[in-house]
């Protein structure tokens, strides 16, 4: 559907946003707090299909992205929210049972919380691991990787 | 005394009873069917299948590791799966020996900067073979199991004084 | 969405059954106190497919509940490929999905180019759907061996060996490597098909038909295997669309997605192919949609072979590419599914932050809800029918 049709199930939702059309394609940014009610009403409005969800640590904040597809028409939309460090969006889980697994990456990997998940442990790492993918975190430099 | 030099331990007659036994050793390795990453396909399935063929070697697979004498680690070995790795080669009877298949098993591999991921499996367990390659190609881990069994035969004192 | 394409649900159940009588528990054993008990199986297990760790909350034989512990693979390549040349990043993702390298490395590609707006020649991108079905086949006969091992059966397994080394010794003379190519690079790929490559691919071609034809017998015709498959592991239409599975797992709960089709990319609008669709979604569907997407990447090898244009195999791109920045999502149908990667750039000659949509990753997510209720012998077989890869779980 038009990125205006997009727009009429966030507004409807009473969901601000912020919509822009970039190489991306159609690209809808939203606050952390209106994560679950905006996904809701798409989730409802056609878009069926989670494609894929990530976070990124743009060096102030984290931005969460949220691809969805609405499969019978093959359209993509991205939803983006910016959410501070060690900050928490509520869990979308029930809306796309896709999010388990790849929230509880962006949590460990990233520093963020996700409130409502059933089974917010650990996906890829140990226990005491910092949030590798943060830019904070440097990989090991070329005296440590050294094979002496 | 002289009896001890004869019948007791590292003796004549034990050392070569026991080179007797690596001879049988080392033409029926089974290896644990354990392969962590990409040289799995390579070292551990292509290898065994038909063009490379393990089982002429002796070679066959062993899904227990207290069935196994050889542990092939393949793949890279991670903060979360080094204690795994070490609680297997503890769980293989002895004697028993480790090749340390591809660069990642060598010595990290191309994640090495990673913080994750360790740096060579050396850090966890003894290793007697290492191999490099990404992956390494079938022929070189034949090749390397042929190095095995040349090590085995010829190496019985040091790994009796090893123990 | 429309019609199944293809009906490939095959004939009805087993042949046989477990008489009444030997169902009825024994005299006093009904009231007995049991505990459940709770089995690691893997991250070391013959058949889980790399190390997977599936924890099983067993009563009896029966699988009560599951739970998937990933992670043992985890190698950063997300993080890595923040610090690598986009050149190099084909290097990391090979190694991704170690299956189906080239399918990783061309949506990177894809995304590089629509980023910085680089065409690719024709002649590149039929060299590339060629490597890409060439690839998938050669994943589809691993899947297909191991399968067949999950199940018990030990010679299909050599018997797919075997072929699966022909294919190798063709994309070794095209790429100059069995497992990790890094051949499709961005902006089109590394180097032209050697002179005379249609030799040895159409000498495949004329037995493969026949050798598919012989593993197929010796694993969808065993009386045992079709036992074991049908009405197992059953994943409805709904749940598939909302945990995101992709690919065979997805098309076999009567889903008609194709990214090849649907969303097209490389020589696929010029190609003739169909897609098979199941409707149950059991085991047995996921096994004979696969088999028939292995029919269907032969067909468009041999039309690849007998089309290939001539031209560039690759478009003037600079040694250090900087594409403007943005970001990026383009997707391929790898043989595990739709697998996308999302570039994010700041302009710079190192990506900002690279994510791989694996499909195995979502495909995964199903297995706690698809274990519960099954035998230990049936949690076995659905893991193996979802066809997963954790390289690309835990990248």
């Amino acid at each position: 559907m038009p990125a205006s049709a997009t727009e009429d199930i966030l507004r409807s939702a009473s969901v601000a946003h912020e919509a822009g059309s970039e190489a991306l394609g159609t690209v809808m940014r939203i606050g952390p707090g209106d994560v679950r009610a905006a996904l809701g009403a798409l989730a409802a409005g056609g878009f069926d299909q989670l494609v894929d969800m990530f976070a990124t640590d743009t060096g102030e904040a984290i931005e969460v992205t949220y691809h969805l597809r609405a499969l019978a028409k093959l359209e993509s939309l991205f939803i983006k929210t910016t959410v501070a460090y060690d900050g928490a969006i509520e869990s979308v889980w029930e809306v796309y049972p896709a999010a388990l697994y790849p929230e509880r990456e962006a949590a460990e990997l990233l520093g963020i919380s996700f409130p409502g998940h059933p089974n917010p442990k650990r996906l890829l790492t140990v226990e005491g691991t910092e949030p590798l993918l943060r830019k904070s975190i440097a990989i090991r430099g070329p005296e440590e990787v050294q094979f002496s | 005394m002289a009896l001890d030099k004869l019948t007791g331990e590292n003796s004549l007659l034990f050392i070569r009873s026991e080179q007797l036994l690596d001879l049988a050793r080392k033409n029926s390795l089974f290896y644990l069917s354990f392969g962590i990453a990409c040289c799995a396909i390579e070292g551990l399935m292509s290898a065994g299948g038909p063009r490379f063929d393990y089982d002429r070697f002796g070679i066959f697979h062993r899904g227990s590791p207290r069935q196994s004498d050889v542990m092939i680690v393949a793949g890279t070995v991670n903060r979360k799966m080094a204690p795994v790795v070490k609680r297997l080669y503890d769980q293989m009877p002895e004697p028993k020996w480790v090749i340390a298949m591809g660069a990642c098993a060598c010595t990290g591999g191309p994640f090495r900067e990673y913080p994750n991921v360790i740096m060579g499996v050396d850090k966890v367990v003894p290793v007697d073979i290492w191999v490099p390659g990404c992956p390494p190609r079938p022929e070189s881990m034949q090749y390397a199991f042929m190095q095995l069994q040349d090590k085995i035969a010829s190496k019985t004192q040091e790994r009796l004084d090893a123990r | 969405m429309s019609e199944p394409r293809l009906d490939v649900h095959a004939q009805p159940g087993p042949c046989w059954s477990v008489p009444k009588g030997l169902r009825r528990v024994p005299k006093g054993l009904d009231e007995l106190a049991t505990e459940h008990l709770v089995l690691n199986m893997g991250p070391q297990h013959p058949s889980t497919h790399g190390v997977l760790h599936v924890l099983l909350e067993l009563d009896g034989e029966e699988v009560q509940a599951a739970e998937a512990s990933v992670g043992y693979l985890h190698r950063g390549i997300e993080k890595l490929a923040e610090s690598r040349k986009y050149h190099q990043v084909g290097t990391l993702l090979d190694r991704s999905d170690y299956l189906a390298g080239l399918h990783t490395e061309a949506a990177f590609a894809m995304a590089t180019e629509r980023l910085a707006e680089i065409e690719v020649p024709r002649k590149a991108e039929w060299i590339r759907a060629l490597t890409m079905e060439l690839c998938r086949l050669a994943s589809h006969y691993v899947w297909a061996g191991t399968y067949g091992m999950d199940a018990g059966a030990m010679a299909p397994f050599l018997y797919i060996m075997r072929d699966r080394e022909m294919i190798l010794d063709i994309l070794e003379a095209i790429t100059g490597g069995r497992m990790m190519f890094n051949y499709i690079r961005p902006g089109g790929v590394f180097a032209d098909l050697p002179a005379g490559i249609d030799q040895p691919i159409r000498a495949f071609l004329s037995t493969f038909e026949t050798y598919l034809a012989e593993m197929d017998a010796l694993l969808g015709g065993n009386e045992i295997f079709q036992a074991r498959m049908h009405g197992v592991g059953v994943i409805s239409r709904e749940t598939a669309m909302a945990f995101g599975l992709a690919g065979g797992t997805l098309r076999a709960s009567g889903v008609d997605f194709d990214v090849r089709r649907d969303m097209p990319y490389a020589a696929y609008p010029e190609l003739d192919f169909d897609v098979p669709v199941a409707t149950g979604g059991d085991c047995w569907d996921r096994y004979v949609v696969r088999i028939e997407e292995m029919r269907q990447a032969a067909r468009m090898i041999r039309q690849l072979v007998d089309g290939m244009p001539e031209g560039d195999f690759t478009a003037k791109v600079p040694k250090v590419l900087r594409p403007p920045a943005g970001e990026m999502y383009a997707a391929v149908e790898s043989p595990r599914g739709e697998l996308g990667i999302h570039i994010v750039s700041d302009g710079s000659a190192t990506p900002y932050r690279m994510r791989v949509r694996s499909p195995a990753y979502y495909n995964l997510a199903i297995c706690d809800e698809a274990l519960a209720g099954s035998l230990i012998a049936d949690a076995v077989v659905i893991l193996g029918s979802l066809d997963i890869v954790l390289g690309e779980i835990d990248r």
